[in-house]
């Protein structure tokens, strides 16, 4: 039975002024409220312009559209909320730095606000405001968000990406969920590649989920790119015994993950192609959406494996807001912001994102939307098993252009596929790093 | 006084269309070495679109069910790929954005175009050929070289994500081939004419009006043609230099606005891929005769 | 006789009129809007876009000038130099074939064929539709799992499995040179016909009858007099080739493991997503000397000959 439905009220994924979302009276009259007492009022005569990246999950969008409207509707402040695909909202966020016009907020991706940060406005106050009144933040969302001692962008939510696989064709391999070792998890592979139900993981110039599976592997197996010197170390043995576990992962997958970017694998699990990948909660939420329900009732998601290492070392997306300086309504910006991390906005919008979004904020980690179905368990933790894409270095410029070079995800390819050998992969991934934190 | 009527019509280059020496060819032969070949190659190039076109009308679980299912004839066609383009995209309002565009690029650059091919064809200043041989080196720098400046230049001028940026570029790529399909044209016009109208005192604006351009009708519309396709065609520069989703134009749209990262709503695409090249192929189809015959009197140069 | 007595009155011809009248005045007057253009939009960006390559410039951050570094450590890189050699291999092979492909396909289309103009109106239609909308079509007929390609061989029983296109990297290399091939040959065929028309069958009839076989007919009669036009639509054809950036970008974004980056692709990955601006433009000023050798070469090796024309050479 098909439960699709497609709610059209709101055509978030395009760029139409706000209007269409509708919040609710009970939202609007509590945000009238929260404005009467909010630490920051907006500008007369405000406006904003709100750039952020396109929704995964359509209620999500529909959830942030709703908030974003009770607060235009409380505080008399037009917010225009544009939306823009995930690789073109790196590029479109850092040219209106650049030229100093543009979107007023922009919610982005990754640790952008560290590329210029000197364009922003600072946050330490709606942070301190936040972290007072939720119980604090996490360490690894202050990291990511503090420059010094100050705040430069709010850490909105983080996005898990984990193994997403097939229960049936993992037990069929011997296993009863997926191993929590990589050596454990390499024979699981193998032995669901001998039985005609392989699992593949991107390999391609995924920026998402391509990044994620690579860091992993890298630093489960104690390599890194940098050390906290912010001296390249890929050249090291660790890295190398990575990507000697990697050549043999490597053919276990399926043909063709070379070329998958990041939906290749949303595809291929769908069709059952692949039993076994790593994503976030989208193809979950897509099985239950089209009514595919075999695919729904037999697959879950896991943790990924440790490694020799011991202890988890993921790398999960964090989505932050920031501000910039050439905005002409700083209050009301932070004041927007704040809204929306308030309880019942962040709440709403944490139950649209059906486990897509986690939280920064320790008060959020009682949120319904986890227990509600056990598949989404392990997208709970996201934040606690996160660390930064710059480890063990700083955040920064070289770490951002290095990374969005992709030169982790090239040298993994390169090692799975069987074109360098793991040392020759290893030594010319250096040399491409180098360039990079030479700046 | 001269009858400028009387004076032979510009010379078209001699066009042997008659299918040279095949009279002398039996017809099993020429099926073999002509009608096969012919055959196959057209069915390469046209397989795409007609690929294109089925998946635009099949159900998501049709284009996904690889196994087991005549995936080259639709079942169950469906229009809600169309459906969804049409009404939950910006789709129409990037059709208007690349209509709006091109056209405007396009009249833009016949004008410098005629007015540049004019000058170097006809007023023959000095230095007319060093010009030409210019403008044609202006293909040298291709998009794919220009792009980053120009955007830097697209930023502090205020123009980065509006419709007037990608006007005022689009003619750097038009401008060469249509002054250099135009001097063909020009050339072809007999000189004759011109001087008896300057004879008789027409001005040599006049002259271009009146005379000139209705003559050269046909390369005008060559021109205007291969305009209009370059322009529809371009990617890189609307790519880099527009931002808002409404703003955007058909080939970028497409690319950027249905794939929505993980979820490549490849029915949509196609039918995205399909309406969007509709338009130019229906406009061009009309015109098809003035563009080959133009070439001919281009190459002619 | 009166009429020649009388003495024409000598007009005091003003400096408009004279302008007007003057040629090359005038020549530079109808020049100025395409020169304005092309000089604003087209040769001011060019020299931006080298002394940007030799800055480094970031978005989000100006730069400073550092000379010939970014060159300098472009060689040093391997990816590249892949690049360079992705670029040839893809401009020298698509190329050749569409030269062979349009040259074969113009000599077909130039026979007796019924519904001439309608054949001749679809051949031309993959080279106006938008490249980037054909590459969506290309990419959905390349996916590794559902390419209809892969379908038809394994229905008929010639494969097992589905073939990987786009995810090994030779096979991609291949796969994006057919995509080019495809989209190229209408533009060399079309031209080359348009050539052909301009041959007079006289000559072919005066071979035939003095015994000439037909390669003999092709080698020294439709070769020679197609020469000047061949020079000018390959020019066209390398220069779209070998800076193309739509097919590659739609299809794989330069590819497995940077299997099928261009030198164009490349350049915006490292601009525009990586944020360098003074790399990338100095990836793309790389390209220019390139270019700049294959038009001379084509210039001058392959230049139009009087006497094909029937004057006398140059």
């Amino acid at each position: 039975m098909n439960k699709f439905t497609r709610r059209n009220v709101l055509k978030s994924s395009a760029g139409v002024a706000l209007g269409a979302a509708v919040a609710s009276p009970a939202m609007i009259y509590a945000a009238r409220a929260w404005a009467q007492d909010a630490p920051w009022k907006p500008e007369k005569g405000a406006e904003l312009r709100l750039l952020r990246w396109k929704r995964f999950v359509q209620s999500e969008g529909e959830a942030f559209a709703a908030a974003v409207d009770a607060f235009t509707k409380a505080t008399g402040v037009p917010v225009r909320v544009d939306s823009e695909g995930f690789e073109d909202l790196r590029p479109k966020s850092a040219v209106a730095a650049s030229i100093g016009s543009g979107p007023d907020i922009v919610w982005t991706i990754h640790a952008d606000p560290h590329l210029y940060p000197d364009k922003l406005i600072e946050m330490t106050d709606v942070a301190e405001y936040l972290g007072d009144k939720y119980d604090g933040w996490y360490p690894i969302a202050e990291f990511y968000s503090k420059r010094g001692d100050q705040w430069i962008s709010i850490p909105f939510v983080f996005s898990g990406n984990f193994i997403n696989y097939r229960i049936a064709a993992v037990q069929k391999a011997g296993f009863e969920t997926v191993p929590d070792n990589t050596d454990d998890f390499l024979k699981l592979m193998q032995n669901l590649q001998k039985n005609g139900d392989p699992g593949g993981f991107a390999l391609g110039n995924a920026s998402g989920d391509g990044n994620c599976w690579t860091h992993w592997i890298l630093w489960s197996h104690g390599g890194k790119m940098v050390d906290d010197d912010d001296q390249v170390v890929l050249n090291s043995p660790e890295v190398v015994a990575a990507l000697e576990y990697v050549s043999e992962l490597g053919k276990t997958f399926v043909p063709g993950v070379a070329s998958w970017l990041d939906g290749h694998n949303n595809k291929a699990f769908l069709q059952s192609a692949v039993s076994l990948t790593n994503n976030g909660i989208s193809i979950y939420a897509a099985a239950q959406r089209e009514g595919m329900t075999e695919i729904a009732d037999d697959m879950d998601h896991a943790y990924y494996p440790v490694g020799p290492g011991g202890r988890a070392m993921e790398f999960h997306v964090q989505f932050p807001m920031m501000v910039y300086k050439h905005t002409k309504y700083p209050n009301a910006a932070k004041a927007l912001i704040t809204w929306l991390m308030e309880k019942d906005q962040y709440d709403a919008i944490m139950q649209g994102s059906v486990g897509y979004l986690s939280h920064p904020l320790k008060a959020y980690n009682d949120h319904p939307v986890w227990d509600e179905d056990p598949k989404r368990k392990v997208f709970k933790d996201t934040v606690h098993r996160t660390i930064p894409y710059s480890y063990s270095g700083s955040l920064g410029y070289a770490a951002s252009s290095a990374f969005a070079d992709f030169i982790v995800v090239n040298m993994v390819a390169e090692a799975a596929g069987g074109v360098k050998t793991p040392k020759e992969a290893a030594a010319d991934a250096q040399k491409r790093a180098e360039r990079y934190y030479r700046i | 006084m001269t009858d400028t009527a009387q004076v032979r019509q510009p010379e078209r280059p001699v066009v042997h269309d008659e299918g040279g020496m095949d009279y002398l060819e039996r017809l099993p032969r020429k099926v073999v070495t002509v009608y096969i070949p012919l055959a196959i190659i057209v069915f390469v190039l046209l397989f795409p679109f007609y690929w294109m076109g089925i998946s635009t009308f099949k159900t998501n679980a049709e284009l996904h069910a690889y196994k087991g299912i005549q995936a080259l004839w639709v079942y169950e066609p469906t229009l809600e790929n169309l459906r969804y383009l049409l009404w939950d995209t910006e789709y129409p309002r990037w059709v208007w954005n690349t209509m709006l565009v091109t056209v405007t690029s396009t009249f833009l650059s016949i004008f410098c175009a005629v007015c540049a091919a004019y000058s170097i064809e006809r007023l023959r200043f000095t230095g007319a050929r060093y010009v030409g041989m210019a403008i044609f080196l202006a293909y040298l720098v291709p998009p794919s070289i220009l792009f980053i400046p120009l955007a830097i230049m697209v930023f502090k001028l205020g123009l980065f994500d509006s419709n007037l940026a990608l006007i005022l570029t689009y003619p750097t790529i038009l401008i060469p081939f249509c002054t250099w399909l135009l001097m063909g044209y020009f050339r072809s016009i007999p000189y004759e004419l011109e001087e008896c109208a300057l004879v008789d005192g027409a001005t040599r604006l006049q002259i271009l009006t009146k005379i000139i351009l209705p003559l050269a009708v046909p390369g005008l519309i060559s021109a205007g043609i291969f305009a209009f396709t370059l322009s529809w065609n371009e990617f890189i520069y609307a790519l880099t230099f527009i931002s808002s989703a409404e703003n955007k134009t058909v080939p970028v749209g497409a690319i950027t606005e249905l794939i929505t990262f993980d979820v490549y709503n490849w029915g949509a695409l196609m039918a995205g891929a399909l309406l969007g090249s509709l338009p130019v192929a229906i406009f061009y189809s009309f015109f098809v005769e003035h563009y080959v015959s133009s070439m001919t009197g281009a190459v002619k140069e | 006789m009166a009429v020649l007595q009388e003495a024409l009155p000598v007009q005091d011809v003003s400096f408009w009129i004279r302008l007007k009248n003057n040629r090359n005045a005038l020549g530079f007057l109808f020049m100025l809007p395409a020169a304005v253009m092309l000089l604003v939009f087209l040769t001011y960006p060019l020299g931006l876009g080298i002394w940007l390559g030799l800055t480094d410039w970031k978005i989000g951050r100006d730069g400073v000038f550092i000379g010939l570094d970014n060159y300098l450590w472009l060689f040093d890189d391997a990816v590249f130099l892949l690049s360079v050699f992705n670029t040839f291999l893809y401009t020298v092979v698509a190329s050749l074939v569409k030269f062979a492909v349009g040259l074969w396909l113009a000599m077909l289309l130039n026979n007796n064929l019924p519904f001439k103009a309608f054949l001749r109106a679809i051949v031309l239609l993959p080279f106006i539709v938008p490249t980037v909308l054909s590459a969506l079509a290309f990419w959905w007929i390349y996916d590794s799992q559902d390419s209809v390609i892969s379908w038809i061989l394994i229905e008929m029983g010639l494969r097992e499995t589905t073939i990987d296109f786009l995810g090994d990297p030779n096979n991609a290399r291949a796969s994006v040179i057919a995509a080019n091939i495809w989209r190229g040959v209408p533009f060399v065929a079309i031209t080359l016909l348009a050539g052909l028309q301009t041959i007079s069958p006289s000559l072919y009839e005066a071979a035939t009858i003095d015994g000439a076989s037909e390669w003999q007919r092709f080698r020294f009669i439709t070769f020679p007099l197609l020469t000047p036009i061949i020079a000018v639509v390959m020019t066209f054809s390398v220069l779209f080739t070998f800076t193309d950036f739509q097919l590659i970008w739609v299809m794989t974004r330069g590819g497995p493991i940077n299997a099928t980056h261009l030198m164009a692709t490349l350049s915006y990955q490292r601009a525009i997503i990586g944020g360098a601006l003074g790399e990338g433009a100095a990836i793309a000023t790389a390209m220019i000397p390139f270019l700049l050798g294959a038009i001379l070469f084509s210039y001058f090796g392959l230049q139009r000959r009087k006497w094909q024309q029937g004057g006398t050479d140059d």
